[in-house]
């Protein structure tokens, strides 16, 4: 749940210094290309932010270091058919991401179809309920224009406190690789690991670090910023691996 | 007067404002959960439990104008309560929504959910008071969207990670990890105690990584 301003009245006169500093950047999955092609090109277009496409699996978008977005169609929300899927991921993000929103876009009517009834189940009304108390945050949008609009608000909203993605978001060859495996630790979000890439020189300086030069580094929270720690520290126990592996090697 | 503090709501029940006794909403309400009509609930319309309460904005206030504005953010100043706002988003009132989604959930940080009518409204609100009482009696495994934590081993994790090492596959990542214990004493090995368990042309690269 998003701390509010302190006076929300006068939330619009802090806007004023954005002007100078440059957009602020949406890290877009790639599957979104094909299911939100309309969100991607309307960020783009028409609200000139900076949209990187990249392979986050997590989520559909990253809007800052905290904050992810989901993009869920409203007819998702109707049957219990997907929610095992949606709670999965979700369940997923929490464990990365210190702020979650959903945005919920009303489907599209295919050409040739007459505007379908939104008939308003008891399993939606329930799905919002538990959103609601698991302090994920929700939004409504009527197309993926207003979606792209939604995410251009948060976007800049996260801007407003700090915690927009600062890093350069395409880092090239050897870095690249180190990326890779930043990503492969768990629970690390993509903007993490690209915060980790630029605020440290090598993979060494991260694995020295204390639990607060990781924290400011990759703009984690405490607890975050303690997992990597002990993941880093972690003591490698053979037995402890699950399939037994290849006799190889020895 | 600005009434917005918490008040004390019994087990499973709703405390309703007194204006909207009689109402479709509370009409519906009856039966499902127990509701009790309070006076001077002041800008809360509906109470779901000791920390969740509700505030109703009709197709009416919308239309109206900002005053509807001005008492949430009373609300947001007054009290510390959790404040679901419910909002009627009729064919009339749709083109006002993404304003007011903008102020109460952007700006306000508050909780917002259209419905298109006070039936709707009951039922919704039916919903998020099962919800209440589950957190209340600290069924919190209910949730489907609550994250558990399960503890999980770290070791197929460490593994894979080692893997992203240039020249590094499945069976030299398994021997530096037996070797070394943990990716933090493999970062700051030396050449020469890498070469020991890889062989110098790997040991160079992991080096330079």
């Amino acid at each position: 749940i998003p701390v509010p301003e302190s006076n929300p009245s006068l939330a619009g006169i802090s806007r004023a210094p954005l002007e100078h500093s440059p957009s602020p950047c949406i890290l877009a999955d790639s599957r979104e290309i094909s299911s939100g092609p309309g969100v991607i090109s309307c960020l783009r277009a028409v609200h000139g932010l900076r949209v990187q496409v990249c392979s986050l699996g997590t989520s559909d978008y990253i809007v800052s270091s905290r904050l992810a977005v989901d993009r869920v169609f409203q007819s998702e929300l109707q049957s219990p058919g997907n929610r095992n899927k949606l709670s999965q991921r979700l369940q997923r993000l929490q464990g990365v991401f210190e702020r979650i929103c959903v945005i919920v876009e009303t489907d599209r009517v295919r050409p040739g179809e007459t505007s379908r009834f939104f008939q308003r189940t008891q399993h939606y009304d329930g799905v919002l309920s538990a959103l609601v108390q698991a302090g994920i945050r929700i939004l409504f949008s009527s197309c993926q224009e207003e979606t792209a609009a939604l995410l251009k608000e948060l976007a800049l909203l996260e801007h407003r406190k700090d915690a927009a993605i600062q890093a350069p978001t395409e880092p090239e060859g050897h870095r690249r690789d180190i990326l890779n495996f930043y990503l492969s630790i768990p629970n690390l979000s993509y903007g993490a690991a690209l915060n980790l890439c630029h605020s440290f020189g090598s993979i060494t300086a991260v694995a020295n670090s204390s639990v607060a030069a990781l924290a400011a580094g990759a703009r984690l929270s405490r607890p975050q910023a303690e997992e990597l720690h002990r993941f880093l520290r972690h003591d490698f126990d053979l037995q402890l691996l699950p399939q037994p592996l290849p006799a190889k090697g020895k | 007067p600005v009434t917005a503090g918490s008040i004390v709501v019994p087990y499973g029940h709703v405390i309703g404002n007194e204006k909207w006794r009689g109402s479709e909403v509370a009409q519906r309400l009856q039966g499902k959960v127990r509701l009790i009509f309070e006076d001077g609930l002041g800008l809360v319309d509906f109470h779901l439990s000791n920390r969740t309460c509700i505030l109703l904005i009709s197709e009416a206030d919308l239309v109206a104008g900002d005053e509807f504005k001005r008492r949430l953010v009373r609300f947001r100043n007054a009290s510390s309560l959790r404040g679901i706002v419910i909002v009627e988003k009729t064919q009339i009132s749709d083109q006002y929504y993404s304003g007011v989604q903008k102020f109460v959930v952007l700006e306000l940080g508050m909780v917002l959910l259209p419905v298109a009518n006070q039936g709707e409204a009951s039922q919704l609100i039916v919903q998020l008071v099962s919800f209440c009482v589950r957190e209340q009696s600290k069924e919190r495994g209910a949730n489907p969207f609550l994250r558990k934590q399960r503890a999980q081993l770290a070791e197929p994790a460490v593994l894979q990670a080692a893997q992203h090492i240039p020249g590094v596959g499945k069976t030299k990542a398994l021997l530096l990890l037996q070797h070394f214990g943990s990716i933090h004493r493999l970062c700051n090995a030396s050449i020469s105690e890498l070469g020991q368990v890889v062989g110098q042309t790997v040991a160079q690269q992991i080096y330079t990584f």
